[in-house]
């Protein structure tokens, strides 16, 4: 899962990039509002996490250039400013969700988590569960067939794309722009090292390979 | 104070009643004078026609009855004569068994004599030299005609002039209230202020209600600015004080420090107590209050957004249902409302089952606001409790919600009261009666 924070408080910015890095997701980070409307629009990102009170453009205006212009990545505001009227303001915007400073980091780990469920139709599990799996997405380990398997971090990341997109076709450029963020090389042939290693621990039917077009996630079937 | 009106109306009758009577009354004084002044000179050619009919006769001197006027013979005609001569004095026939009395001195008396059948009369004195003798004549004349006549005039002009009052007062009050109109306008829209259905006055007046109505909607702009560069202020403020607060709490649940359980559970306690605090009081300074008399709230524009805030902020398993009566409008500011509905909804969906419902009415002396939920509820005497100690409901439930903290906080400061009872969802209600503001 690829995300771009859009924070100015770089104290902030740091801790959260840690967190979040630990959580397993590519993060990119902006601190500048005129940075954020653009690279936002441009790259493929899974979810954006905007602060509201950015240099160079308000966040508020940035969601609205966003939504004007078709761009439907889930975003979740984050910000100080706490207000019923601001947060009615932020999901007129646009926002998918609102998180008030201070928080928790779990609180925001269980939003971000829920928020991309969401978007992709998954609605209300307190796990991620598809075609047979449950992944726990805490403690980074897999249900399959009543055994509990743990994951290596890239693993668990790759799993974890796969199983927000069942059923669908993934070619190996389309995995690495979501898995890796902006400033990381991208080898394809990490990403055939890691499929491997997921069929070896679950099972070669999960993943399909088809030729030159990429992969699939099918998931266990019983 | 007393109307303008009645002010109006009370200078116009007095004016009009002084004025009136001087001019009536000075009036009538100067055509009497000019009238006399007439009379004097008819009463001369009187005096000269007698003494024209002076002849010498067989006795001496006598006056020829022929050339003398027809009133002088018959009684009481009301024009007589007298002549005086040192040693005789001639009387008209028609002063009859009346004498009329010597005057005083030459030409018109300025007093009329009493006559007879109610008679007053008008005199005039001429003295000559003829035949070798001092000739005194005096010719009267009835002025009681012409005084009848003036008193006839004067009750006439009496009930003209007081027709004429009643028409100009009921003119007067026609033209001041259509003069006050624009006034009557302001009052209107002012009370319409009060009650929230504008914000700010109408600046099409006359010219004397201007600067008044300007300086109305200065103070309104001016206190409306206020209002949003202190509130954006305690944004910043909170802004400035939350983020580095945000970095702390992250910072506070980091894996070192939770190997030391005692710090770690110190700092998170006193790190929530800043938070708190902070939102507290940052909540109470951002309160509009009472200071903008145009605020308002209309409920059907913006309880839907509220409603979907609150939808997204609690997943969509909850039913959330609001009515109001269409057009409804609270006179309160409208972040202080999304507010205090904001935070007691967010409280319901935060305990409910399925279903919150809010309701809004009005009535005669306030408003009601009905917060339901179809969760546990709390029973009867735990809710004082939980009223009066200002305590959060919703501390076993993960979130950053203030609970009734802030809420009660804004009932406050409009005088309303806060209620617990049960809710016919089964659940809590919470029940929030607002007094009308005084218009």
């Amino acid at each position: 899962m690829r995300l771009l924070l859009v924070e100015d408080h770089v104290p902030l910015a740091d801790e959260l990039l840690v967190d979040l890095n630990r959580q397993g997701y590519a993060i990119d980070w902006l601190a500048d509002g005129r940075d954020a409307a653009y690279q936002g629009a441009t790259e493929p990102y899974d979810l954006i996490i905007l602060d509201l009170g950015l240099p160079g453009k308000p966040g508020l205006e940035v969601l609205q250039e966003w939504r004007s212009n078709g761009l439907s990545t889930p975003v979740l505001i984050l910000t100080a400013r706490g207000s019923w009227a601001e947060r009615i303001e932020g999901l007129k915007a646009g926002a998918d969700d609102y998180l008030t400073k201070p928080f928790h980091p779990e609180e925001l780990q269980l939003r971000i988590q829920s928020l991309l469920r969401r978007a992709h139709g998954l609605a209300n599990q307190p796990q991620l569960e598809a075609a047979g799996l449950q992944l726990d997405e805490s403690r980074q380990s897999v249900q399959h067939k009543g055994e509990n398997v743990q994951l290596t971090a890239a693993e668990f990341r790759l799993l974890r794309y796969f199983m927000l997109h069942p059923g669908q076709l993934l070619s190996k450029s389309h995995l690495a722009e979501h898995l890796y963020d902006g400033e990381s090389e991208r080898d394809s042939n990490v990403i055939e090292v890691h499929v491997n290693h997921l069929r070896r621990k679950l099972g070669r039917e999960i993943i399909e390979t088809r030729r030159g077009q990429g992969y699939r996630f099918n998931g266990a079937i019983p | 104070m007393r109307s303008i009106q009645q002010r109006l109306s009370l200078g116009l009758i007095s004016v009009l009643l002084i004025a009136g009577l001087v001019l009536a009354q000075s009036s009538l004084w100067l055509f009497d004078r000019s009238l006399r002044g007439y009379l004097q000179t008819t009463l001369q050619d009187e005096a000269q026609a007698l003494l024209g009919a002076f002849e010498r006769g067989p006795a001496g001197v006598q006056l020829d009855e022929r050339r003398l006027s027809a009133a002088y013979k018959r009684p009481y005609s009301g024009l007589y004569f007298r002549i005086d001569f040192a040693d005789q004095t001639w009387r008209s026939r028609s002063l009859w068994d009346r004498d009329l009395p010597r005057a005083q001195h030459l030409g018109l008396q300025r007093e009329l004599v009493d006559g007879p059948q109610g008679q007053s009369w008008l005199v005039l004195r001429a003295d000559y030299q003829r035949f070798g003798q001092q000739i005194e004549i005096q010719v009267a004349r009835d002025y009681t005609p012409i005084l009848n006549s003036f008193r006839q005039v004067q009750k006439v002009g009496l009930g003209l002039g007081l027709a004429a009052l009643v028409l100009i007062l009921l003119l007067q009050r026609v033209i001041v209230s259509r003069a006050l109109r624009p006034l009557e306008v302001t009052r209107q829209q002012l009370k319409q202020l009060q009650q929230g259905q504008r914000n700010q006055l109408d600046q099409n007046v006359p010219l004397e209600l201007e600067p008044l109505v300007a300086q109305i909607n200065h103070l309104l702009n001016h206190t409306e600015e206020t209002l949003k560069r202190s509130r954006n202020a305690l944004g910043n403020l909170g802004h400035a004080l939350k983020t580095p607060l945000a970095v702390l709490v992250s910072l506070a649940s980091r894996e070192e420090l939770k190997r030391i359980p005692d710090l770690h559970d110190s700092l998170n306690q006193q790190l929530k107590q800043i938070e708190q605090r902070i939102a507290r009081e940052l909540g109470r300074a951002k309160l509009a209050g009472e200071v903008l008399p145009g605020a308002h709230f209309d409920c059907a524009n913006e309880l839907p957004g509220l409603f979907a805030t609150l939808t997204m902020i609690h997943g969509r398993h909850l039913q959330l249902d609001w009515h109001a009566p269409g057009q409804l409008r609270l006179p309160w500011d409208r972040e202080d409302v999304l507010e205090l509905l904001g935070n007691v909804l967010d409280n319901a969906c935060k305990w409910a089952d399925s279903r919150v419902q809010l309701s809004v009415s009005s009535g005669a002396d306030g408003y009601t606001l009905c917060i339901d939920d179809d969760g546990p509820g709390i029973e009867p005497e735990r809710r004082q409790e939980v009223l009066s100690r200002g305590s959060r409901l919703d501390e076993q439930v993960a979130g950053h919600g203030l609970g009734l903290g802030i809420v009660r906080d804004i009932v406050d400061v409009w005088s309303g009261t806060l209620q617990l009872t049960d809710s016919v969802l089964g659940g809590l209600c919470v029940q929030i009666n607002l007094p009308a503001k005084r218009a």
